[in-house]
């Protein structure tokens, strides 16, 4: 009883505390936000080493592509031609194709731009008979550009897959 | 040679403080006064100075010139209100400084209404050691909650992308300061996310050679592949309620959006086109998800009704040949993105009960907006010859630039309210 009549008296305080002021009273502790630095290694470098034979057969094999397509123009399919008899010839090599775009657009879509391109070659070459399972598709969007640049020329280079 | 010394002495200047460069803020800002607070001179100094910046930043406050006011009153008792009435100064802010011992510091502010010629809000903020920035923080969004109604942002963080040598992934407070590191990789970065509750940050990460999903804690660094396979994976979202998180995976071959449940590991897939589907992003209510379609053949954004059986894609935006990343306003009522108008990449808006879009910035290469809490600022990317900066712009029309960092910074996140 005597707690119930405490809380009745508390309440008749709050009551009368709100309606003869409208001034708001606070109080807060700031939080300690902390946080914890971490490093990251990259397992990606070694892999380059696991391709190294592909690497002297198509040191210059690059497709280029047009802003925003996937397409490949007819210099490409040249150049996707000898590649295609570099790796009949080799059959114990796989090779990888990583995809780029240039940096005009979002980095997501850009990053399914440069997959997107990485496959139409993958695509081509498998239908020109080589074996999908000697073939690793990857995309790096527009995180790693062949050219530093804002111009025409400098995008041209970056929409590109590498094969190697 | 002569180019490179050029470009150190500018990136020296860019190096400064923070820039306002209030272009157009609201026609009627509230006037305030804000008197350096009594105590300790040099936290007294600090405070004034950052809750200055952050009420300007808003784009809704003018701060009164102190050197122009008729008195400097310390104290209630000294205010003389007809002198604030007559420079046309809406409200007053006074405070005092104590330091409990050498590092602990409390801080009581008051608000006065001039034009009543009353005080209407008293608070403390006290801290945990060397946090006077914190402080200056807690004490702008107690007075901008107070004037506005609305809730301040000036305690919350912003989560970003840089790469000097390293590409790092970094946490800020909301004006670009206290930075910290939270990953360092050789690797790039990409698509940083905020967890519901702002303990956890997700992110892509090219580390193990092809994109992949982590989730980090922030205050304990450990750090998780949210799924362990041979396919690329990017693109997080979480759900409002933390317990999904939407991504991008590439199993077969295309980018196709997904739902993933971070408990049981759960996938439900939720696009099906032979177009790039990405850039998933939740409703305020999660009831519903956006997205970025190639599938009309250009980029545009679509949602998808997550409560629908088998909803179809319901396209929302028309308007240019680019529109993509784009993310909800906290009050649902339309969406940022961005936008292609003619070669210029800008920051835009589209209210749903509106059947055009108004472009916010207007550089060349502006890209990842991201909304406060609030819905009242969004904070993008820009790119200032060839550099990477960040800059923010308010609904009101206020522009801003954060500080420069070293090397390139790009992906601003915005956190929840933190306090």
């Amino acid at each position: 009883m005597y707690f119930l009549k405490n809380k009745f008296n508390f309440l008749i305080l709050v009551i009368f505390l709100s309606s003869c002021s409208t001034m708001n009273v606070t109080q807060e502790q700031v939080s300690s936000g902390k946080v914890k630095t971490v490093k990251a290694t990259s397992s990606a470098a070694s892999e380059s080493f696991i391709n190294y034979d592909s690497r002297a057969v198509f040191a210059n094999a690059t497709i280029y592509f047009e802003f925003d397509k996937s397409n490949l123009t007819s210099k490409s399919i040249q150049i996707l031609k000898s590649a295609v008899n570099a790796l009949d010839e080799n059959d114990s090599i796989s090779i990888t194709l990583s995809g780029h775009a240039d940096e005009r657009g979002t980095r997501e879509y850009n990053l399914a731009l440069g997959q997107r391109r990485a496959e139409t070659v993958s695509d081509y070459l498998v239908l020109n008979g080589i074996n999908k399972s000697r073939i690793t598709v990857k995309s790096y969007g527009e995180e790693k550009p062949a050219v530093l640049g804002q111009d025409e020329s400098s995008y041209a280079k970056n929409r590109r897959v590498e094969i190697n | 040679m002569k180019k490179i010394l050029i470009l150190l002495i500018f990136s020296n200047i860019l190096l400064s403080e923070l820039v306002l460069e209030i272009t157009q803020g609201t026609e009627d800002p509230y006037k305030v006064a804000v008197i350096p607070f009594n105590g300790d001179t040099s936290i007294s100094n600090t405070i004034n100075q950052i809750v200055t910046n952050n009420l300007k930043r808003t784009g809704e406050f003018k701060v009164f010139n102190n050197k122009k006011l008729l008195s400097q009153p310390q104290e209630e008792v000294e205010i003389i209100f007809n002198d604030f009435r007559i420079l046309d100064i809406d409200y007053l802010i006074l405070g005092s400084i104590s330091n409990s011992d050498k590092f602990n510091t409390s801080v009581e502010y008051q608000v006065y209404d001039i034009k009543k010629g009353s005080k209407i809000r008293t608070s403390t903020v006290f801290g945990i050691p060397n946090k006077d920035r914190q402080l200056a923080h807690y004490i702008s969004d107690g007075i901008y909650e107070e004037i506005t109604g609305i809730k301040g942002i000036a305690s919350t963080k912003i989560l970003y992308v840089t790469e000097n040598k390293n590409f790092n992934l970094v946490i800020a407070d909301a004006d670009g300061k206290n930075e910290q590191v939270l990953l360092e990789s050789p690797e790039p970065i990409i698509s940083p996310a905020w967890s519901p509750d702002s303990k956890k940050v997700a992110y892509v990460s090219f580390e193990t050679g092809i994109a992949k999903v982590f989730i980090q804690d922030i205050a304990t660094g450990e750090r998780e592949v949210v799924i362990e396979n041979k396919f690329q994976i990017s693109a997080p979202s979480w759900s409002p309620d933390g317990k999904f998180l939407s991504i991008t995976m590439y199993q077969d071959g295309n980018a196709e959006i997904y739902i993933l449940n971070l408990k049981n590991k759960n996938l439900t897939r939720l696009t099906n086109h032979y177009g790039i589907d990405t850039e998933s992003t939740w409703s305020p209510k999660g009831s519903k998800i956006m997205f970025t379609s190639g599938r009309s053949g250009a980029p545009q954004l679509y949602e998808i009704n997550l409560r629908r059986f088998n909803a179809r894609p319901k396209r929302l935006t028309f308007e240019g040949n680019y529109n993509a990343k784009g993310s909800y306003l906290p009050n649902n009522q339309g969406i940022i993105f961005v936008h292609r108008e003619n070669t210029k990449f800008q920051i835009a808006l589209k209210y749903f009960d509106e059947n055009f879009v108004r472009p916010l910035t207007e550089s060349q290469m502006d890209e990842s907006p991201s909304i406060s809490p609030n819905g009242n600022v969004i904070v993008y990317a820009i790119k200032d010859n060839g550099m990477g900066l960040l800059s923010g712009v308010t609904l009101s029309g206020a522009k801003f630039r954060l500080p420069a960092k070293e090397g390139a910074v790009r992906e601003p996140v915005w956190s929840g309210f933190l306090r």
